[in-house]
């Protein structure tokens, strides 16, 4: 190569090294915002609060109010879960040798939830 | 054939100056449509979170002899000016601090003899005019008070409430 001053090669590859390392660094840093929206997002479909509150509810209702009222309170949490919140819930009880057992069921199309729960 | 290969440097120069500028209009066009925190969803799992947590702690009774909770007292008596005071209390103030900014928009549904629904308007402390981009916090109310059309007893009611940020 006669008379081509070839003096800067390394410099222009460097320059390549560098211009792809930021280009991943700007992939990297897109993606960082992206994560934080999903974990959100996931966070807001899962119905932690929705199955707590039913089994506050129950439990509450169980431990409280008579058996005849027990009946309407029953029908109210199923029909309203069902036309507000789209879930069904279930919930049955009974008691024996002391202990109070509930089984509780929720499924609101997405996650399921199930439980024996025993209270002495 | 004389083979001339004067312009192998120019060639590679060419080559990155090419990618520097598809580089550089890559993150001006990224940059045009950067996520804003609003984009994420997180501030509404956070004003999620505050208004469940402000429900279920007004549904807690300040001592263990207390017949009902405040929520059961608020929702028995209609108590609406004390519901907008005590949730306000909970997720609009931060001590002698500025406010928050959060208005909500409170309802209860109940059930009839017919299993069908009924949405009683309950408290709010601005109109919502549809604009809004509301996060909905729920919570379970056992009551005793002749809620749609029955007798009296002890029966479970859902309260809504719709918050949003100004």
């Amino acid at each position: 190569m006669a008379r081509l001053n070839d003096d800067a090669q390394w410099i222009i590859l460097m320059g390549f090294l560098i211009s792809f390392s930021f280009f991943f660094l700007a992939l990297v840093i897109n993606q960082s915002t992206v994560v934080g929206q999903t974990t959100a997002e996931s966070v807001i479909e899962f119905p932690k609060n929705d199955i707590r509150d039913v089994r506050d509810v129950i439990g509450n209702v169980v431990m409280r109010v008579p058996y005849p009222q027990n009946v309407t309170v029953y029908k109210d949490i199923t029909v309203l879960s069902m036309n507000r919140k789209g879930s069904v819930v279930e919930y049955s009880n009974f008691i024996a040798a002391n202990a109070t057992y509930i089984q509780i069921h929720y499924n609101n199309g997405v996650t399921e939830y199930n439980e024996n729960w025993t209270v002495l | 054939m004389v083979k001339n290969d004067n312009g192998q440097l120019y060639t590679i120069e060419g080559f990155a100056a090419a990618l520097i500028m598809v580089m550089t209009a890559y993150l001006v066009v990224n940059a045009t449509s950067v996520y804003t925190a609003g984009d994420t969803h997180i501030n509404d799992m956070q004003l999620e979170a505050l208004g469940s947590d402000a429900l279920k702690m007004m549904d807690v009774a300040p001592n263990r002899t207390d017949a009902e909770t405040p929520l059961q007292g608020i929702i028995r008596t209609d108590n609406y000016a004390g519901f907008t005071t005590m949730l306000l209390n909970y997720t609009n103030e931060s001590g002698s601090g500025p406010r928050h900014d959060i208005q909500f928009n409170a309802s209860y549904t109940c059930r009839d003899s017919n299993n069908l629904t009924h949405r009683i308007q309950f408290a709010n402390s601005r109109e919502l005019t549809g604009g809004e981009h509301t996060v909905r916090a729920t919570k379970w109310v056992i009551v005793n008070k002749p809620v749609c059309l029955m007798v009296g007893q002890d029966r479970a009611v859902l309260l809504e409430v719709l918050l949003w940020r100004d």
